[in-house]
């Protein structure tokens, strides 16, 4: 008797639970609309604008319903997401991070090359498309005021080995300690060293740049701070960071599914350069304006929804 | 925006995103209010039940008590590889942590109606199911009602740590607060609106609460 009850309630729960997970509930979205696409999205303000802009994009050209899957951890996780079906899009993969992390391919410095690899394999192994660049790329680069690459006549990298001995700069601390791309290899790539190194929380370099606490720093090349700050970002002519060129990966199915969907995407491809990028993040991070709100400023600005421009 | 303190960027972040944050606010009260709806339908019956058969309660109390002491994370994390990534994966969560008091609340509002009540009851020639909706259920609806009140708010904060596995909500607005440099504005704007959603709740359903107790109206009278 006592162990019936015990089954009888494990079974209503189970149901509950089966119920749930099929069904949409209202107010929600979403659930087992067939016609929703799913979009995932990493917890950073940039991958959280571009998600916003697919489903702005898409809700407007199609009557598609997008629902966003934001915050999720890592690559990994995005990647997991698309394998099991659970999402259709993924809003920003790098090219560098998913050829080494998923992929676990070595490292390709060519930008390229790199690209076609990762659209090759993830077409073979996983049956998905990486699509053509947004047209930024957010890896590391070093960069200085634009009052020092004046003085010192800094445009590339190795720009710096002549005055390198005077220059006190800061990097990431888990740059310093990596191997492979880490600051031994940089050394050993470039031929020189700093006066001095620090190791620094990313966010607070573009801080310590402006204030003149350090000459040279190791940022992000995507963040808003490079353009409102006006700092300089020094190329990187021997190519020693790998390529971390922003893409949508996307399952074929989803694309069967939703007939339409493959050219609406499309039109997000190679329309947002860097400085734009940064651009957006500023005004997400130092203006405090919402990822969502920024992604439909940017797509009412570059006329995403006049309906016979589509796009510019 | 340097140059504000906290609260003008906090102002200046509702000035800006109020849509924004409105339709979030609402994504995370229906998730909560979800999930205790379904948990109530379960546990009410539940307590009923175990309160009929004592030898049944401490078996199903004590299996909600091991749910209870499962870190929200964790459960969020358990449930995702069963559901995925998403909404539903956080009413599930919500619906288990409300589980507990809703049953508990259920299970002593039964238990601690006069039992002189219940036997006049009996003795007017009432049948069990009367008994229970003319009697017992009445005198025990305002401590189911407080168990309910306890499970929102429980809910509202597990939902907001939904956010992790991609639910939305206010959670979202304070995780990216947290991911900015200077997100202690951002992190306000979405912990502000979750308190005030505790909060709120918990008065109105205490109000309520109080409004279903039938001994409190009665003794004025």
């Amino acid at each position: 008797m006592k162990k019936k009850r015990i089954i009888q309630t494990f079974v209503v729960t189970l149901c509950a639970m089966l119920l749930l997970s099929g069904c949409s509930l209202p107010g929600l979205g979403g659930g087992s609309d067939k016609n929703s696409i799913k979009v995932t999205a990493l917890s950073t303000t940039e991958s959280q604008i571009l998600s916003y802009m697919i489903k702005d994009l898409v809700e407007h050209e199609t009557d598609y319903k997008v629902e966003i899957i934001g915050n999720l951890g890592s690559a990994y996780v995005n990647h997991q997401a698309l394998v099991n079906k659970e999402a259709d899009i993924s809003s920003t993969r790098y090219t560098g991070t998913d050829l080494m992390g998923v992929l676990g391919l070595p490292a390709e410095k060519d930008t390229a090359k790199a690209l076609k690899i990762v659209q090759k394999e993830f077409d073979e192994r996983y049956d998905q498309i990486w699509m053509p660049s947004y047209g930024f790329t957010n890896s590391y680069a070093f960069m200085v005021t634009k009052e020092t690459a004046e003085k010192y006549g800094l445009e590339k990298v190795s720009d710096l080995s002549k005055v390198s001995d005077q220059l006190v700069a800061g990097a990431d601390s888990t740059w310093l300690k990596r191997k492979g791309d880490g600051y031994d290899a940089f050394q050993e790539t470039y031929g020189f060293d700093f006066k001095k190194i620090y190791p620094m929380q990313i966010g607070l370099v573009y801080d310590a740049l402006e204030a003149g606490k350090m000459d040279v720093v190791l940022g992000y090349t995507t963040d808003g701070r490079i353009s409102s700050y006006d700092l300089v970002v020094l190329e990187d002519d021997l190519k020693f960071f790998p390529p971390y060129d922003a893409s949508m990966v996307v399952r074929k199915e989803s694309l069967k599914e939703h007939p339409g969907l493959e050219e609406v995407i499309n039109k997000l491809n190679g329309k947002i350069t860097t400085e734009e990028m940064q651009k957006l993040n500023y005004r997400a991070d130092n203006d405090l304006v919402e990822p969502a709100i920024v992604a439909k400023e940017f797509l009412v600005e570059h006329h995403y929804f006049d309906d016979d421009k589509g796009g510019d | 925006m340097e140059n504000m303190n906290t609260w003008e960027q906090l102002l200046t972040y509702f000035q800006t995103n109020g849509s924004y944050v409105l339709a979030q606010f609402v994504r995370h009260f229906l998730i909560s209010i979800y999930g205790v709806l379904f948990a109530a339908i379960v546990a009410i019956p539940l307590g009923i039940l175990i309160a009929r058969h004592r030898k049944l309660s401490s078996w199903v109390i004590s299996m909600a008590n091991v749910i209870q002491t499962i870190p929200s994370l964790a459960l969020l994390g358990m449930i995702m590889v069963v559901l995925g990534l998403g909404t539903n994966t956080v009413i599930v969560a919500v619906f288990l942590y409300s589980i507990l008091p809703i049953l508990k609340n259920t299970y002593t509002g039964i238990k601690s109606v006069d039992k002189n009540l219940v036997d006049s009851g009996k003795g007017m020639g009432m049948t069990k199911f009367q008994v229970l909706t003319m009697i017992e259920l009445p005198l025990s609806l305002s401590v189911i009602m407080a168990g309910i009140r306890n499970a929102l708010v429980v809910a509202i904060g597990v939902t907001a740590i939904g956010a992790f596995i991609g639910a939305g909500g206010l959670g979202d607005i304070i995780i990216r607060g947290t991911n900015a440099t200077n997100g202690g504005a951002i992190i306000l704007a979405g912990a502000l609106p979750t308190a005030l959603m505790a909060v709120l709740s918990d008065l109105l359903l205490g109000f309520i609460e109080k409004k279903l107790n039938p001994l409190a109206n009665k003794t004025i009278s």
